[in-house]
């Protein structure tokens, strides 16, 4: 067995050097950012919106659950 | 059907690939709009600690490039790329990048696995579910389940099955395609982000 907490660690540890931590800032504006193309599509998305990310146009009109 | 939620991740890293995901996903999809492009590029110069990385580098050149580019202008360039009648300029259908036959194979294989996560493609869309936006999307989703072990390895088997094979010669196409400009950044960005991704998923 492999230590867990370890590798996690340096998991977090690979991505920050990778740049991606020190890239997080942008990464969320970007992801906010996301604007829709569709208006009926932004309508409905707006009630969804949660903690600053917002789906993409793609998102909604691509992948939804199929947990009906 | 309902419609997907995406929920951030807590672990920082991770909310960030979750937004690179969103982004390409987004980017990849569609051109576009002036909002998107002004987004990108207000983030910024981003320094990754002490050295630079190519990451960093990528997207501050993408967020270079967003600044002046006008977002007519790279609508028309991702419709002239990606939408063709008969082959596009470059397909953005990831079996294509894995295998010269059998993309319906591919295809049988993805769907059975997209069913098995409780995903479908929604009634809207038209395009094959190995459409790269498709498959950066899943990624998204599997990166907001969390990141427990069990949930890393979801994300692994994913990325390794449909990205990580397709992207060296999807963002290699793009790069070399005459009618990039503004999505030759998105690539070179595109690419440094998969590149870090690959090695990011064989280490937990």
């Amino acid at each position: 067995m492999k230590n867990l907490t370890r590798s996690k660690l340096s998991r977090r540890n690979f991505l920050i050097a990778a740049g991606v931590g020190g890239a997080a800032t942008a990464a969320a504006i970007a992801g906010r950012a996301l604007t829709p193309d569709e208006p009926k599509a932004a309508a409905s998305n707006d009630k969804r919106r949660g903690k600053g990310y917002q789906d993409t146009a793609h998102v909604r009109s691509y992948y939804n659950t199929a947990k009906v | 059907m309902t419609p997907l939620k995406f929920q951030a991740p807590e672990v920082p890293e991770d909310k960030a690939r979750a937004g690179y995901y969103a982004l390409l996903a987004r980017l990849f999809y569609s051109g576009p709009d002036a909002a998107l492009l002004a987004t990108i590029g207000e983030t910024g110069e981003i320094a990754s600690g002490a050295e630079q990385s190519a990451l960093a580098d990528a997207w501050n050149k993408l967020a270079a490039a967003a600044r002046v580019m006008e977002a007519e202008a790279a609508r028309l360039e991702y419709d002239q790329l990606f939408i063709g009648t008969g082959k596009a300029e470059v397909t953005p259908y990831a079996s294509y990048y894995l295998a010269e036959t059998g993309r319906e194979k591919i295809l049988a294989r993805l769907r059975g696995e997209l069913v098995g996560l409780g995903l479908a493609r929604s009634e809207g869309a038209h395009e094959p579910e190995d459409h790269m936006a498709g498959l950066f999307d899943v990624m998204r989703h599997l990166i907001s389940l969390g990141s427990e072990d069990a949930a890393l390895q979801k994300q692994q088997g994913f990325f390794d099955r449909y990205i990580a094979r397709s992207f060296p010669g999807f963002c290699d196409a793009i790069s070399k395609s005459e009618k990039a400009n503004f999505y030759k950044h998105v690539a070179h960005f595109a690419l440094a982000f998969f590149l870090v991704e690959s090695e990011a998923l064989k280490v937990f």
